[in-house]
C-alpha cells in the first residue's frame, strides 16, 4: 500500500514503569523519550514537533532542557484524565497544519498518595460541597454504576470479574504496578470503600510516563517495519443529560455520554464500526467503569457484561481482550501517561511485541478510550496496514 | 432562634426547608444550586425558584472512609450520599436515618445536623424515608 501523505503513523513507543517513584517527574518523562526515540533508532535532534502532558506542576515544554534545546516548538497540554490523547491529537493536528514528518508525544505524571484532592473553587463549586463530604471521587465512581446496574440488570458481581481480569493481566505484564492475583471472591470481600465498590475495585493515582513518536506518510515505512496508523482520535465534552463527577444536580430524561460521542466520532473518522475491535483499552478508573464503557462505546451491548465476562470475551484468547496490560486497576493512574500507556499497549500488540501477554493472531486494529473530569473522553482508532511494496 | 446552614444561598426557606434552584425561561430546564446563566441552552433568562421538596432516591452509595479536608465533621460515621429526582432535576444530597437503600425509594428533605463550630451547631440539607 502507498500511503496517503497526511497519515499519521506511530514508529516508536516507550513507557515506564508505573508505581511509586522517588526521582523528579522529569526523570520519569525523559526515560520515555529517550525509550521510543530508541525504539525506532531516532535522535531528539530529529523531532520536529513535540506535544507533552501532565497534571502537576512541571512544565512539559521545559524538557528541552534535558533533551536538546533545537528550537522546536513544544506545546503543552492539561486536559485532566483525558490528557494523553489530547496530546496524541494535538500532535496529529500540528504534523497535518505545519506539513511535519516527525513529531514526539510524551506525557507523565508523579502523583501523592491516595484519591485525588481538589478544591470546590477550581470547579467552580461553593466550599459547602467539599465540607459536607460530596466532593469524593470515589462515592461518584460509586453512584455511576450503582445506577447503571440497576438500569442494565447487571449483577454487582460482574465488578469483581472486572477487577480479577485486571489483575490477572497485570501479572505477566513487566511494567504494571498491581501484579498480585486476586480471585471475583477475594475482590468482592474487600473493605467497602463506597458501595458497591470494594477497595480491590478501585485504581490509585501513582507515577509513570509514556511517550510515542509520530511519523507522517511514507516516512513511516522507512523508521519502522510495522508503523500503526493513527486512524482517527476524537476528543468530546459532555452534553445535558451525562453523569459527571463534582455535579451537584443531574439532568433527568435520557442519559448522555461523552463517551458515547467520542466513541462513535473516531469510528466514524475511521470507517470502522466498535464490531471490527479487536483489541481495546478502556478507561478503568474503578471496575464499574471498564463496565460502564464497555457498553458507551459500542463495544458491546448495555447488559450484556456480566455473560460476556464469565464467558472470558475480554480474555486474552476471547472474542475482545480488554486492557490486556492491566488497565488503571492495575496500573494505576499517573493522568497525564495514562492515555498514551493505552496506545503503546495497543501498539505493541498490534505489533505482534507485547510486553505482557499476546493477543493470538494478528489483531490488525485496535482502539482507546479515555474519560475523566470535567465530562470529557477521547478515543482513538489504530490500524495496523500491510507493509509497503 | 436563627438555624446555621453550610450556605445559606442553597435556600429558598429554612423553615419548612426548601432549596433553591434555578428555572432557565427559555428552555424550561431546572439547575441546583441557583445559577445565572442555562447550562442547557445558554440563555441568561433564568429564574430562582424553590425546588420540590419530595422525591425518589435515583442512585446512592454509602461513604465508608472520612474524606480529606475540606470535609468537616465532629466524628466520622459512614454516612450515605445519593442523588434525588425532584422531577425538573435530580440533586445530589445526604440520604439520612440509614446506611442501605433502594433505587425509587421515597424521601423528603430535611435540615440535619453536619458539623458543630464555635458559634454553635452547622446544619446541612439531607433527604429521609417518607
Amino acid at each position: 500500500m502507498s500511503p496517503n501523505k497526511n497519515d499519521i503513523y506511530i514508529v516508536g513507543a516507550a513507557r515506564t514503569q508505573f508505581g511509586r517513584f522517588d526521582g523528579e517527574d522529569n526523570d520519569l518523562a525523559e526515560e520515555a523519550v529517550r525509550g521510543a526515540l530508541a525504539d525506532c533508532d531516532l535522535s531528539w535532534t530529529d523531532i520536529a514537533f513535540a506535544v507533552g502532558g501532565t497534571n502537576g506542576e512541571t512544565k512539559p515544554d521545559n524538557l528541552v532542557s534535558r533533551l536538546g534545546l533545537t528550537g522546536l516548538p513544544f506545546v503543552t497540554v492539561k486536559n485532566g484524565c483525558a490528557t494523553g490523547a489530547v496530546a496524541l491529537m494535538t500532535a496529529r493536528n500540528g504534523m497535518v497544519a505545519e506539513n511535519l514528518d516527525l513529531a514526539c508525544v510524551v506525557g507523565y505524571d508523579n502523583h501523592a498518595r491516595g484519591a485525588f484532592n481538589v478544591s470546590p473553587a477550581r470547579y467552580g463549586l461553593g466550599d459547602w460541597y467539599g465540607a459536607t463530604g460530596m466532593m469524593v471521587t470515589t462515592s461518584y465512581f460509586a453512584l455511576k454504576i450503582q445506577r447503571y446496574l440497576y438500569e442494565h440488570g447487571i449483577d454487582e458481581r460482574t465488578l469483581g470479574y472486572a477487577s480479577a481480569k485486571a489483575f490477572a493481566y497485570a501479572k505477566d505484564h513487566p511494567y504494571a504496578w498491581r501484579r498480585k492475583p486476586v480471585s471475583v471472591d477475594e475482590t468482592l470481600d474487600a473493605d467497602m470503600i463506597n458501595d458497591p465498590l470494594t477497595r480491590l475495585m478501585f485504581c490509585s493515582p501513582d507515577a509513570g510516563a509514556a511517550a510515542l513518536i509520530l511519523a507522517r506518510g511514507s516516512r513511516a515505512f522507512d523508521l519502522c517495519d510495522t508503523p500503526i496508523r493513527l486512524a482517527s482520535v476524537a476528543l468530546r465534552g459532555r452534553r445535558p443529560g451525562s453523569f459527571e463527577v463534582f455535579s451537584p444536580w443531574l439532568s433527568p430524561g435520557d442519559r448522555t455520554s461523552p463517551s458515547i460521542d467520542a466513541a462513535k466520532a473516531a469510528f466514524d473518522a475511521a470507517v470502522i464500526t466498535p464490531a471490527d475491535v479487536q483489541v481495546a483499552q478502556l478507561q478503568d478508573t474503578d471496575s464499574g467503569a471498564e463496565v460502564i464503557h464497555l457498553g458507551e462505546t459500542g463495544l458491546i451491548t448495555h447488559g450484556d457484561q456480566e455473560a460476556a465476562y464469565r464467558n472470558g470475551d475480554f480474555e486474552i484468547d476471547g472474542r475482545l481482550p480488554v486492557n490486556t496490560d492491566g488497565g488503571l486497576l492495575a496500573n494505576g493512574e499517573p493522568v497525564g501517561a495514562s492515555g498514551l500507556r493505552q496506545v503503546h499497549e495497543i501498539v505493541r500488540q498490534l505489533q505482534g511485541r507485547a510486553d505482557g501477554k499476546q493477543v493470538p493472531g494478528t489483531p490488525r486494529i485496535g482502539f482507546t478510550h479515555v474519560y475523566g473530569a470535567p465530562g470529557i473522553s477521547a478515543c482513538t482508532v489504530l490500524i495496523k496496514e500491510g507493509a509497503q511494496p | 432562634m436563627s438555624i446555621e446552614v453550610v450556605d445559606a444561598t442553597l435556600f429558598t426557606s429554612l423553615d419548612p426547608v426548601t432549596l433553591a434552584g434555578s428555572a432557565c425561561r427559555a428552555c424550561g430546564s431546572h439547575v441546583f444550586p441557583a445559577i445565572e446563566s442555562c447550562p442547557t441552552c445558554s440563555s441568561v433568562d433564568v429564574e430562582r425558584v424553590a425546588l420540590p421538596t419530595e422525591g425518589t432516591v435515583w442512585s446512592w452509595t454509602t461513604q465508608h472512609f472520612a474524606p480529606k479536608p475540606p470535609f468537616k465533621t465532629d466524628e466520622f460515621i459512614p454516612f450515605s450520599i445519593g442523588y434525588i429526582d425532584l422531577g425538573p432535576v435530580i440533586v445530589q444530597g445526604w440520604l439520612v436515618g440509614k446506611n442501605e437503600w433502594v433505587i425509587g425509594e421515597p424521601v423528603h428533605l430535611v435540615l440535619t445536623h453536619a458539623w458543630t463550630q464555635d458559634s454553635g451547631a452547622v446544619c446541612t440539607f439531607g433527604f429521609e424515608v417518607v
